[in-house]
């Protein structure tokens, strides 16, 4: 199980320029995603889906497959709950789209749908939390019971809020995850980055700010009617719609950035040759499974190719297909966190 | 890191209720039951009235956004705030919310008092109240009456026309029955108080 996790502590010379120049770029980036997610929301947003969503998964999915342990050990039941609620999870979130088609639930009734899901959710991620905490018994996490019971509370009020709140929450984990690998490898970044990290709500702030008087954006045609939909324009009926799409645009941005530039750029030089199957622990373990691995990063690779070729071919739908299906990836995030805290 | 997701998350949710929610809880009655001598308020929102020396006629400009909120008004949604709608008050669901959140204030509680660090449940305790009290701020000065009546606004109007100036400030949109219109379509009512001239009392 420790092959799985190959952290060094980064040799620190011109530690203080790299962070410097690292931190002017990052801020550079940041002012960038804001300036293109205001600007141009609905044009930036179709091209940044296209470019990186399919090969931020491919990402992700690599970034998991190297922290899997060859076996799971003590951690046995952690991974199986993990993986048994990912799949019953995600395949009743992607069944939902089937069922409303069918009509067969009033609104009423289809809310309370949806909130069942959403607390399916919430009490797979504290039995996660639960299991997690029983392998550190010096940390104290029993607060998840009412902040779990809370958080379901909130959703029973208002389910579409709370599934609004899950995707402008979910970019954000990627920093979190960022966080706790900088920690581990190169400590020496970690206070820099946190401080980085403040300026995030301020420019959210900003944004909203200077955002929140705008008129909302023309969804007359059926792509930027979904993309106005996916932001939140029709549970806040209310609040500018460009507004809505450019936050969660300029959220999207950093998380891409993140799974795609950030993580692998600040992992070993090994771990960068992304090509090589050889440098994921399970595959490079005597008793590991590279056949299994090469032939999950080659499918996924198909993947993100079917996927660009269905975005040239009929974007809407595509669109449509791909956030539902990605729920996996947003489930995904949450047991490995749990392992890196 | 979580402090700062907290912070992320507290930015969105202040800013998504401050954005929608209705600024003037003491109007709340004459937006639940319509009176019918005096008209329905359906929308409570902002005006700015400006001049234009190039224009040929009179215009009035409505967002696309507001006029979604009068169509959703006239089909008689819950309120006029869409968080306050969408936080729908389906009986079954919000038996379910309140048990949960006993539950969870419950278990809390108990948690709390079973603590043997009790400095840092101190903490805790002081972190939830402070997320209240922000909260309620919030709620305060969006739901609530805090700022100054909205006649404060509309005082400078005839200054500003005069100098060709816009005045920003809040207005109700009523729906009047045409007969008490007397013939009228539309018309613009503002809180002005007769200004006395200097000497005059």
């Amino acid at each position: 199980m420790q092959n799985a996790v190959r952290l060094k502590t980064w040799p620190t010379m011109r530690v203080a320029t790299d962070v410097k120049v690292s931190v002017a770029m990052v801020g550079l980036c940041v002012v960038a995603a804001v300036a293109f997610a205001s600007w141009l929301p609905l044009q930036v947003s179709i091209i940044t889906l296209f470019l990186f969503a399919g090969p931020h998964n491919w990402f992700e999915l690599r970034y998991f497959l190297m922290r899997l342990p060859v076996r799971f050990g003590r951690s046995r039941n952690f991974f199986l709950t993990a993986f048994a609620g990912l799949g019953v999870l995600t395949l009743t979130y992607v069944s939902l789209p089937f069922i409303y088609n069918a009509a067969l639930w009033s609104e009423g009734a289809w809310s309370v749908v949806i909130a069942s899901w959403n607390t399916a959710l919430l009490f797979w991620l504290a039995l996660l939390v639960w299991l997690r905490s029983r392998q550190k018994p010096r940390s104290n996490w029993t607060w998840i019971i009412p902040v779990g019971l809370a958080l379901c509370s909130l959703n029973w009020l208002g389910p579409d809020l709370f599934s609004l709140a899950i995707v402008y929450v979910h970019p954000l984990i990627a920093l979190w995850f960022l966080d706790r690998h900088l920690r581990r490898t190169r400590p020496a970044w970690s206070r820099a980055y946190r401080r980085c990290l403040w300026l995030l709500p301020v420019v959210l702030t900003a944004m909203i700010w200077q955002l929140s008087r705008t008129s909302p954006l023309a969804d007359d045609n059926g792509l930027f009617w979904r993309i106005t939909q996916h932001s939140g324009a029709e549970v806040l009926p209310q609040v500018s719609s460009h507004m809505l799409v450019s936050v969660h645009l300029f959220l999207e941005m950093l998380h891409y950035g993140v799974w795609i530039v950030a993580l692998p750029l600040i992992g070993s030089v090994a771990a960068r040759r992304l090509w090589e199957v050889k440098t994921v622990p399970i595959a490079r373990h005597p008793r590991g499974f590279p056949r299994t691995v090469s032939a999950l990063l080659v499918c996924a690779v198909a993947a993100v190719v079917v996927l660009w070729f269905g975005f040239s071919i009929d974007y809407a739908t595509t669109r449509d297909i791909y956030f539902t299906v990605a729920i996996a990836h947003v489930l995904a995030e949450a047991p490995f966190l749990l392992r890196m805290l | 890191m979580k402090a700062t997701l907290v912070a992320c998350c507290l930015v969105l949710l202040i800013a998504g209720s401050a954005q929608t929610a209705n600024a003037d809880l003491a109007r709340d009655p004459k937006y639940s039951r319509a009176a019918p001598e005096k008209g329905k308020f359906v929308l409570h929102t902002s005006l700015e009235i400006a001049t234009d020396a190039k224009a040929y006629e009179a215009r009035l400009q409505i967002s696309q956004s507001d006029l979604k909120s009068f169509q959703a008004a006239l089909k008689g949604d819950v309120g006029n705030s869409p968080v306050v709608g969408g936080i729908a008050f389906s009986a079954p669901r919000t038996i379910v919310a309140g048990l949960l959140m006993f539950m969870a204030v419950s278990v809390a509680g108990v948690l709390i008092a079973r603590s043997s660090s009790f400095g840092r449940a101190q903490k805790t305790i002081g972190a939830v109240l402070l997320v209240a009290v922000l909260l309620g701020a919030a709620a305060i000065i969006t739901r609530g009456n805090a700022g100054p009546p909205g006649s404060w606004r509309w005082r400078n109007l005839p200054q500003a026309l005069a100098e060709g100036k816009p005045t920003l400030g809040s207005v109700d949109i009523e729906i009047v029955p045409d007969d008490q219109m007397n013939g009228r379509n539309m018309r613009l009512i503002i809180p002005l108080k007769k200004q006395n001239a200097p000497g005059e009392e």
